[in-house]
């Protein structure tokens, strides 16, 4: 890849109890490009994202060596303060999680832990965020209803303009999709495709067809390998491994 | 031909036991019926018995004058029977322990569920359980012995026995239920929400104070609601050292006047009554008002409790019972009156140090607020969270090392098996202890097969629906009732009633009933942790409800049982208060010859020894460190069994 990279990995290895989680992966992820990551379940593909955010930490008995630069810092050295990294690397999760509050609260949360208390500003970055994620003109009149009354897709691009809403340069996205029907998969994977613009994403997927619209990258997973990266048409069309290849064309999965 | 007669004989046959086993599991099944039912009865019958001798003085002073009437002097010459000053010492030790106790069990409930590490977790928990366990009239004890004292000596005052003992005291006893109810409430929050609050790069503080502990706001305050109901029903240890005068403090905010609760004032005078005469009729009066007062403390945190429960299970049913915007939009009417009220305090009541020391503190908040990072926030808010199970360790360890250091000296193998002497000076305390050993294990006796009938009826035989409600209600009712309240109805219903006298087995029944709402929950859960599916097997297979039942569901929660028959059994052998009229005397040479002669009891002992005996000061501690051992030794079996089974399920 030739692309500036935003996100590497150098030798990266990661034990979960005993289990060797992810085996000396080494990727470069391309700056506002979309980069896909699939394999079959089980493979590491999500592990590798929550190391981006080291949301990792959260798990007790979990051991990493190797190295992670964002823009060239490795966000495992001491010095490192997880809260600016997490602000930096926004996450959207699997499951939709808007917080039990109101949809502005769940958007302005970002925002205010972050120092900001003026109204005015925080109604201004509320607009913009839900307007980034395809949701105002659904949610404008009821901004101050519970955030749990959506329905699932909302609640997904909720949890999307509530990551926009700290401004990050990198969103990591879990399987976004995985709870939605096809018509909120449709607007979410739109909205992808605008995001790129001004951010970095990394999507995991199972669904290969999502991996071959949205991404411009793609790497398969493998049994906690990185067993192929590189443009997604060349994934999809030439891949270079066999087992690739096996996977794409549905032989196992 | 013959064949064909046998084939059509067995037909007949297979017939009538099929008609005999559905007779059979009829019968069963009403048997079951009766036992679940009987809660609801002895909630109706607790309430008739309570108004049946506390109607004449409704009748007599009225209820306007009884409730608001400003003396309560029953044995004047002209006696005058106003609870105001009770109902105002009760809300006031009450509010004390509140005071005291929410934020400490919240700050302990945040370490536990958020910041201990796995190890510190399993030392806490138990910690917090053994809090739990020592009985009241130990606390009582304490609190005269140690408590009072350091009162008296710091506040310089002419004694402890005050209204800030009473409310530290039951602060300390609320503190383990309100400490795990919100440890729950926390730790049930959805991990999503943390993950997603953390993702964005809020402070694990941030995610605290503004993501998990509003999320689980209604627990929380199900948490309090529940510690206040353990406050306000308690009766011996607050008996023991609020002073017990019958007036409002003067002025309102002495936190060193002594003060009179409703239950102490039972705990006093029920045993000098004549029966029958005004007063008797005045303290079922006062039964009646508590029991009214806890029971709609007690339902309020069931409901909440319950909805929260069936909310999490249908994620549907999200919308809480008080809605969350209400708590919020509730808050910060809550800050601007707690401030009032603080200024007010330092204003009026305060010494001069204390309100300057509070407006330093409040002016350094006022300047640091938006100069110190988020981080800094966080250091201190942990080291706050930290200090507060600090606290409550601390409190633990200080009760324990007082009452065993002193204690120890006491014991001896005659102090073990010899009657007392000189009013129990001198001498042993064996009656004591095979009377509570009696007591308990009669009536657990009882309680067992009741409690046992009526969780398998409610977890097998039924649906959710009227009936369940209505028996559920009557077993939440009887869990939120007061001890000293099961105390005067069973003085009043079987020891006057039916007769029976102060017994042994009066004293049984008032215990067994007291524990019938633990047997049943805990045999009600550990039957709802057997998988439906094994259920499903059995019945497949051809075998009737009843087959099933005690066959396939019932053999893998023993364990579930028992540990609950245990925990019941030490809760039983540290009550005094029903058994003080029911069941007990102070002083006896002999054990019991039957059901029908009243025993000895070691937290009565215990009771009689700290208030009414001076100078047995080795023999009190004595009696305390045996009873305090007895109950947590229950509570060590049950606790032991319950991790040995767990472990063992999970394989």
């Amino acid at each position: 890849m030739s692309e500036p990279a935003i996100i590497s990995t150098q030798n990266l290895n990661l034990w979960y109890h005993e289990k060797h989680a992810l085996q000396s992966v080494s990727i470069k992820v391309p700056k506002n490009r979309v980069t896909a990551l699939i394999g079959p379940s089980g493979c590491g593909k999500s592990t590798l994202l929550r190391c981006f955010n080291r949301l990792n930490d959260l798990i007790d008995h979990v051991k990493i060596t190797g190295e992670i630069t964002l823009d060239d810092e490795n966000i495992h050295a001491p010095s490192t303060d997880v809260v600016t990294l997490r602000k930096k690397v926004g996450m959207v999760f699997q499951k939709p999680n808007p917080f039990p509050k109101s949809i502005w609260e769940n958007v302005a949360y970002g925002p205010q832990v972050h120092g900001i208390r003026n109204k005015a500003e925080l109604d201004r970055i509320v607009e913009e965020s839900l307007r980034h994620a395809a949701l105002w003109d659904e949610v404008k009149d009821r901004l101050h209803d519970s955030a749990l009354g959506l329905s699932g897709g909302q609640q997904q691009r909720l949890c999307i303009a509530r990551t926009l809403a700290v401004n990050p340069e990198v969103i990591l996205m879990d399987e976004p999709c995985s709870a939605l029907d096809p018509i909120a998969t449709a607007k979410i994977e739109n909205l992808i495709e605008l995001l790129k613009k001004e951010y970095t994403v990394i999507i995991v997927t199972h669904n290969m067809q999502q991996a071959a619209r949205v991404s411009d990258y793609t790497g398969f997973m493998y049994l906690g390998k990185l067993i192929e990266c590189g443009k997604t048409a060349q994934i999809f069309e030439h891949p270079k491994e066999e087992l690739t290849e096996n996977y794409i064309t549905g032989r196992f999965g | 031909m013959k064949s064909g007669n046998n084939a059509e004989q067995d037909s007949v046959d297979s017939f009538c036991t099929a008609r005999a086993s559905l007779l059979k599991e009829q019968v069963i099944k009403t048997v079951f019926f009766c036992t679940a039912f009987l809660a609801v009865i002895v909630v109706i019958f607790i309430l008739l018995f309570l108004l049946r001798d506390g109607y004449p003085i409704f009748g007599e002073v009225g209820v306007i004058p009884f409730l608001f009437g400003m003396t309560w002097a029953p044995t004047a010459m002209e006696p005058l029977f106003g609870i105001f000053p009770l109902i105002v010492g009760t809300l006031l030790v009450t509010l004390g322990a509140m005071v005291f106790a929410v934020p400490l069990s919240i700050g302990c409930a945040i370490y536990i569920s958020e910041l201990a590490s796995p190890r510190v977790k399993q030392a806490l928990k138990p910690a917090i359980e053994l809090l739990a366990g020592i009985p009241s009239v130990v606390y009582g004890f304490f609190g005269l012995i140690v408590l009072t004292n350091f009162i008296r000596v710091t506040f310089d005052v002419s004694s402890g026995e005050t209204w800030l003992a009473a409310s530290l005291l039951l602060g300390v006893m609320a503190l383990p239920t309100i400490i795990s109810v919100s440890e729950d409430a926390i730790s049930s929050v959805p991990h999503e929400y943390k993950e997603g609050s953390l993702a964005i790069g809020a402070t694990r503080w941030q995610t605290i104070s503004r993501v998990l502990v509003p999320a689980a706001l209604s627990g929380i305050a199900a948490a309090v609601i529940l510690g206040i109901g353990r406050v306000v029903g308690e009766t011996m240890a607050v008996l023991m050292v609020a002073g017990n005068a019958g007036i409002i403090p003067e002025p309102l905010w002495n936190i060193l006047s002594p003060v009179r609760t409703l239950t102490a004032t039972l705990g006093i005078e029920m045993g000098e009554v004549s029966i029958g005469s005004e007063h008797y009729s005045a303290l079922f009066g006062i039964a009646v008002v508590l029991l009214v007062i806890t029971l709609v403390i007690n339902l309020s945190a069931v409901a909440i409790l319950r909805h929260l429960k069936q909310g999490r299970t249908s994620a549907s049913a999200r919308k809480p019972l008080i809605p969350q915007t209400m708590i919020e939009s509730l808050i910060p009417f809550a800050k601007a009156a707690g401030l009032v009220l603080v200024l007010l305090f330092l204003l009026i009541a305060a010494p001069w140090w204390l309100t300057a020391l509070a407006l330093l503190a409040g002016g350094i908040w006022y300047y640091a607020k938006d100069r110190v990072s988020e981080k800094h926030i966080q250091t201190i808010a942990f080291c706050l969270v930290g200090l507060a199970a600090l606290i409550v360790l601390a409190i633990l360890v200080i009760i324990l090392q007082d009452i065993v250091i002193n204690g120890l000296p006491a014991i001896s193998w005659e102090f073990l098996t010899q009657p007392p002497k000189d009013l129990g000076r001198a001498g042993g305390i064996f009656p004591a202890i095979v009377g509570t050993l009696y007591l308990v294990l009669g009536a657990i006796a009882i309680a067992l097969p009741l409690g046992v009938g009526a969780a398998i009826y409610l977890v097998e035989y039924t649906r959710e629906g009227r009936i369940t409600k209505v028996i559920r209600s009557g077993v939440d009712l009887l869990n939120g009732t007061p001890s000293i309240v099961f105390g005067l109805f069973g003085f009043a219903f079987i020891v006057l009633y039916l007769n029976v006298g102060v017994s042994l087995l009066a004293g049984q029944i008032t215990l067994a009933l007291m524990v019938l709402p633990t047997v049943i929950r805990t045999t009600e859960e550990s039957l709802k942790n057997i998988p439906q599916s094994l259920r499903e097997g059995s019945l497949a297979l051809g075998a009737t409800r009843w087959q099933t039942i005690s066959r396939v569901v019932i053999p893998p929660a023993v364990p579930g049982i028992v540990t609950g028959a245990i925990l019941s059994i030490g809760r039983a052998a540290g009550e005094t208060a029903p058994i003080m009229f029911t069941a007990v005397v102070f002083s006896s040479r002999f054990l019991p010859d039957s059901i029908f002669e009243p025993v000895m009891a070691l937290p009565y002992h215990l009771f009689i020894l700290a208030t009414n005996v001076p100078g047995s000061s080795t023999n009190k501690y004595g009696t305390a460190l045996v009873l305090l051992l007895l109950v947590i030794g229950f509570y060590a079996v049950a606790i032991v069994i319950r991790t040995h089974f767990r472990n063992k399920t999970r394989g």
